[in-house]
């Protein structure tokens, strides 16, 4: 479960010439709200600049707020963020692999920061090893894979420590129609495991096929969040991308 | 502790599967200084040969025949003599010739009647091997025209020398020279020690960025602390181990490499004695934390590789500054220069070489360059906390 309440997120910038300096203050997160809930997956939609990496990287504690909260699987991530890291899965098109390690070296890496137990990290890395199908390419360098190998282990290290919450930043971005069909399919067997889904697309096919719960944030702010299907009742446009369209037009 | 084991392990294992890292933090340390040496020696000696065999053209006016004699004896002297003085600027310009003697034309008389005289030698300053070898040739006439006149007039060479000057050395040979060339060791350490820190420190945070990997690393479920200082300890170690093999490196190049003088391989020898060399290496260890919580603390907001290089590069002038006045003379190890960085090494680094270094300074160096290193990390992970640079 993920309880956002209130979130912001403000930069600031120092911009002038010579002696004259002014600062510049952007919420680039305006007092978001939403929740997510366990066995549902939840999108977070948005156009680039939206503020949905922002959000979600609040929310992965790998930013602090700089006001409002974020309740991760019953934890307040202003209580230490380390403790919230440890219950999420986070895969992003700009989480990369270790180029210089292989598959096994970077899920024992990950397994022991997350303190796994050495025999259950075994375990969890064979059972993730064999499902993605990377023991062949187990002792590879990951620098000399092909971008579908690496995402098999980019999901591999996101599952290594199976975490209640997951978190795909556009997961999808920038990879071909096969290695984006592992992660739907990653996405729906973790709701089918109950775990608390959160994702950012702008692929609306994708929204389609996945989503059950959805926010819309613009500039900052949320200006949409309901159930899909709700959305989808009040449609007034022909299809998701026109309707997505005009939703951010008129806010 | 566990967790920055870790950390430490993961950012070595990466570094040193990286071929560019192996060459410049191992192989070429530990080549350095024993190729240097025996380049340096074998050119030298290749020089001097070189020097020796070659024949020098020089012009002679008026020479009388005993100093005709002497350039004739050496064969390798080509003469051409002339009647009068002519434009030898001229002849030595276009390499007619190289050098010209011209002895005024009652030479002879003026020397059998004792009288002195004044002999015009034409020269190129810049030409050291003609110049040497013709400054030999008018020394070895001029000692032998002395010695003549000293028999003449029944001198002996007693009379001549009221007396002798007998210098009694009281300092050790080791403290001589480690004065005068110790204060060049830390070069070799410190600049490399940077090189192995820059490189380092660029590949861990800078390089992250552009392998994107930083978020990777940032979603860990440990402290941003502790992979910083993770981060900083890989980069000590990639600038301290070049160091410490530099060491190695000279070591081994004094034991196997002929040609070094013996007076200086001695006293070499004795500068790296085991007790030098631990207090040297001490030194070392809080300076190469310092250079990295520096480097790290600079590239946190680049993006790029060539953006951190030329962040970084800069540095390299407040190395360089005090490794130089360290070295001059007159610039001593004491309470006013021992909390400055990089001088203090350069000054202490003299006094170890020279075995004359007071240990109360010592300790306060150490220390000092202690809170340098505790002040660089702490600059350096404000830097890297600091999300608008670090996720640039």
């Amino acid at each position: 479960m993920i309880q956002i309440e209130n979130l912001t997120k403000s930069f600031t910038t120092k911009t002038g010439k010579g002696f004259k300096k002014e600062t510049l203050t952007v919420n680039a997160v305006n007092k978001v709200s939403f929740e997510c809930k366990p066995g549902r997956i939840f999108s977070l939609l948005g156009a680039n600049g939206a503020g949905k990496t922002t959000t979600l990287r609040m929310i992965a504690g790998i930013i602090n707020p700089t006001s409002g909260s974020a309740i991760v699987d019953g934890i307040d991530i202003s209580k230490g963020n380390e403790e919230v890291k440890k219950r999420i899965g986070f895969l992003t098109g700009s989480t990369g692999l270790y180029e210089r390690l292989n598959p096994d070296e970077t899920l024992d890496f990950f397994g022991k920061l997350y303190k796994l137990p050495e025999a259950k990290l075994k375990e969890r890395k064979e059972y993730l090893f064999e499902k993605l199908g990377i023991n062949e390419f187990r002792k590879k360098r990951l620098g000399q894979m092909s971008t579908g190998m690496k995402q098999k282990v980019s999901i591999a290290r996101t599952l290594i420590h199976d975490p209640e919450v997951l978190i795909f930043d556009e997961p999808t971005s920038g990879l071909d129609v096969i290695t984006a069909e592992s992660i739907i399919a990653l996405i729906r067997e973790s709701k089918a495991d109950n775990k608390t889904v959160i994702f950012s697309s702008h692929i609306m096919s994708e929204v389609d096929l996945l989503c059950d719960d959805l926010a819309i944030i613009n500039k900052g702010s949320i200006i949409y969040n309901d159930s899909f299907e709700n959305f989808k009742k009040d449609m007034t446009a022909p299809n998701l991308t026109q309707e997505f369209i005009n939703r951010v037009k008129e806010a | 502790m566990n967790e920055l084991y870790i950390i430490i392990k993961k950012e070595l294992t990466e570094l040193l599967r990286d071929k560019k890292t192996l060459i410049n933090s191992f192989i070429l340390p530990i080549l350095l200084l024993p190729v240097l040496m025996f380049g340096v020696i074998k050119v030298t000696q290749m020089v001097r040969k070189n020097n020796e065999e070659k024949s020098i053209k020089i012009g002679l006016v008026n020479a009388p025949d005993a100093f005709m004699k002497l350039v004739k004896n050496d064969t390798l002297n080509q003469v051409t003599t002339y009647e009068e003085s002519i434009d030898f600027k001229t002849l030595i310009d276009d390499e007619t010739i190289q050098t010209a003697i011209v002895f005024p034309a009652q030479f002879t008389t003026q020397m059998d009647s004792m009288e002195s005289s004044a002999v015009q030698i034409y020269r190129n300053g810049s030409k050291d091997n003609v110049n040497g070898r013709v400054s030999k040739i008018m020394d070895v006439y001029s000692d032998a025209l002395e010695k003549k006149r000293m028999t003449q007039l029944a001198l002996s060479p007693e009379k001549l020398t009221p007396f002798k000057e007998n210098y009694v050395e009281i300092g050790e040979q080791k403290e001589l020279i480690g004065k005068s060339i110790g204060g060049w060791i830390p070069y070799i350490f410190i600049l490399t020690m940077w090189g192995g820190c820059m490189l380092a420190g660029i590949d861990l945070v800078t390089g992250e960025k552009e392998r994107k990997t930083i978020e990777t690393t940032l979603s860990l479920p440990i402290s941003k602390f502790k992979v910083l200082f993770g981060k900083a300890i890989v980069a000590s170690i990639l600038g301290f181990v070049p160091a410490l093999l530099n060491l190695v490196g000279l070591i081994v190049g004094l034991k196997f490499i002929d040609g070094i003088p013996d007076q200086i391989k001695m006293a070499l020898s004795e500068m790296l004695s085991f007790q030098s060399i631990t207090l040297i290496l001490l030194l070392l260890i809080p300076f190469s934390i310092f250079l990295s919580g520096v480097i790290i603390m600079l590239v946190a907001g680049a993006t790029s590789f060539k953006e951190a290089q030329s962040k970084v590069s800069p540095i390299i002038m407040f190395l360089i500054l005090p490794l130089v006045l360290a070295a001059m003379p007159g610039i001593e190890f004491t309470w006013a220069t021992v909390f400055i960085p990089v001088l203090n090494i350069g000054l202490g680094v003299k006094e170890i070489a020279a075995g004359t270094i007071d240990m109360t300074l010592y300790t306060v160096m150490l220390i000092s360059l202690l809170a340098f290193a505790v002040g660089a990390i702490y600059l350096s992970y404000k830097k890297f906390s600091d999300e608008s640079a670090i996720l640039k």
